[in-house]
């Protein structure tokens, strides 16, 4: 036999080893497809998911910036932070600065921070859950994402340019802000202050005893009572304006239009030495029951509607 | 005390022009010594001393963005600085397009441009301001009883009309819109509210909402700038 010939015997050994290699090798690369695929694709989605928990005083200073997504900050009982943040992108990531450095903290600030300036849309979004400190005070920045807040005592500002912000059961002083988006305030006790330009205003069942609201051509509705002493000024423009409160309810009504009309639903005592109506437009000036709270609204063009809840 | 302190008038004076100094950390040996001296002295450095020593005690507050963001627009309209331009930005930059981010963007610029310089100079007047105040806006607001407030505040809602132009190209197209259907509906209300005050010089709810339109028209293009700026 010559040197350079291999017997058949091992030719279809070696084959045969061949042959079962490859098919290990295939069921490996199968294995390996089947894991690999799924992270692949949560690669590509581009999905972050980070928890923090940090221990901080009983009433910190809470900051948040955000360009895009949903942003929700619920108050507990625990003096912790515990953040939750979703980065829908790859090019986000979360930033967080605790001050002080050591010890608890007083002052906690959370942002997203953009990788690449030129990614704009759904590639700078992420989503926060935070529960914070019932008595924490708040301060969000949330361009074009919603904001849900619930359960605080302390103060909360939010502003926003395009998003919905829901606020419900905050005790301490409301500042809300938004271009375009809509604000929808329920069971507010602390002062309130809300403005958008295009967006429509909701208040529910306020506590509160001095209450702001103004939007340009959004529209206002108000449904609850007017605390005793209280102070409500709501301003549209072209918007409508509905207020609803219970038969109980005791205030003191100046309600001026310049060109939009005024319906009045509800038993309203003229006041004996009124001012002067303006030489046009619409005003209704009086009494509801005892007139403890008082209550204006104004409008330039949008109708002024208040009623009775049943 | 006055009266005493206007009695030795020359080292009261001496130490008035040199106390700010010595507040401000140099040596002034003379302050102290005449405060030894001088009671009203004494007590006007023991006030100072105080004021310092509190204020160095309350937190640093950071002025906002929209404080920043004005800064920046103030020094850039005025050549101070400049903002950093990327090069493609640079290329097309004299096609007045420099802040769209994407080629298509510039390409769009050239058209709109190309489409601006065939209308008539009349129409582009009109297309150049995004519904800004008009020329009977300004002499109504001008003669409707808040002289100096007014032309302040129209001037600056002019000025920052004018830095939202430069940049909205920059803005994302979702957040351009928003801005922009806010200033629509401001400027609504501003050309209404001035009818009304030319109409009616004394309605005062008319004059409250003109001034109100153009705070809330000063602040949403303060926004807008401040978000460009991010």
């Amino acid at each position: 036999m010559p040197a350079n010939q291999v017997p058949k015997e091992a030719t279809s050994v070696l084959d045969r080893y061949l042959k079962a290699n490859a098919r290990e090798r295939q069921q490996s690369w199968q294995i390996l497809f089947l894991f690999l695929i799924p992270a692949g694709l949560l690669g590509a989605a581009g999905v972050a998911h980070l928890e923090k928990t940090i221990e901080t005083i009983a009433n910190p200073r809470i900051s948040l910036a955000n360009l895009q997504g949903q942003v929700v900050v619920r108050g507990w009982d625990k003096s912790q932070v515990h953040a939750t943040w979703v980065g829908l992108s790859p090019r986000v990531e979360l930033d967080t600065e605790v001050l002080p450095h050591k010890g608890p903290a007083e002052k906690v600030h959370f942002s997203t921070h953009v990788l690449d300036p030129l990614v704009s849309g759904k590639d700078c979004a992420a989503d926060y859950t935070l529960d914070v400190p019932v008595n924490s005070s708040l301060e969000i920045r949330s361009p074009q994402g919603s904001v849900q807040i619930e359960k605080l005592q302390g103060d909360a500002s939010v502003e926003s340019v395009g998003g919905t912000i829901s606020v419900t059961d905050v005790a301490g002083h409301l500042s809300v802000r938004s271009v375009g988006g809509n604000i929808e305030i329920i069971r507010p006790s602390g002062r309130v202050e809300a403005y958008s330009i295009t967006g429509n205003l909701h208040f529910v069942s306020p506590t509160s005893s001095k209450l702001r609201g103004s939007t340009t051509s959004g529209k206002i509705t108000y449904e609850g009572d007017f605390a005793p002493g209280g102070d409500y000024t709501l301003s549209a423009y072209s918007g409508d304006m509905e207020i609803l409160c219970p038969p109980s309810a005791s205030f003191e009504l100046n309600a001026k239009s310049v060109r939009g009309r005024l319906e009045n639903a509800v038993a309203i005592t003229p006041r004996r030495h009124a001012p002067s109506p303006p030489a046009t437009g619409y005003s209704l000036l009086g009494t509801h029951n005892t007139g403890e709270a008082t209550v204006e609204l104004t409008s330039y063009s949008g109708t002024i509607r208040i009623r009775q809840q049943h | 005390m006055a009266e005493e302190r206007f009695g030795e008038s020359a080292a009261c004076w001496r130490f008035d022009a040199e106390l700010p100094a010595y507040l401000e950390g140099e040596a002034a040996p003379q302050v102290t010594a005449h405060a030894r001296e001088c009671q009203f002295c004494e007590v006007v450095l023991a006030d100072l001393e105080e004021l310092r020593s509190a204020s160095r005690a309350l937190p640093r507050e950071e002025p906002s963005r929209a404080v920043w963001a004005n800064i920046r627009t103030a020094l850039a309209a005025e050549g101070i600085i400049h903002e950093p331009v990327r090069a493609w930005q640079r290329w097309f930059g004299f096609l007045g397009v420099s802040h769209s981010p994407a080629p298509i963007g510039a390409l769009a610029g050239l058209l709109i441009l190309a489409s601006m310089l065939l209308v008539p100079s009349k129409d582009l007047r009109r297309v150049g301001s995004i519904g800004g105040a008009s020329e009977g806006a300004r002499v109504a607001i001008a003669s409707i009883g808040y002289p100096g407030q007014d032309s302040d505040l129209l001037r600056t809602v002019q000025d920052l009309e004018g830095s939202f132009q430069a940049r909205r190209m920059s803005l994302e197209p979702s957040v351009k819109a928003i801005y922009e259907k806010s200033l629509e509906s401001l400027n609504t209300s501003i050309r209404e509210c001035t009818e009304s005050v030319q109409r009616e010089p004394a309605n005062i709810l008319a004059r409250e909402y003109l001034l109100a339109a153009y705070t809330r028209k000063a602040e949403v293009l303060a926004s807008a700038l401040e978000f460009d700026a991010r």
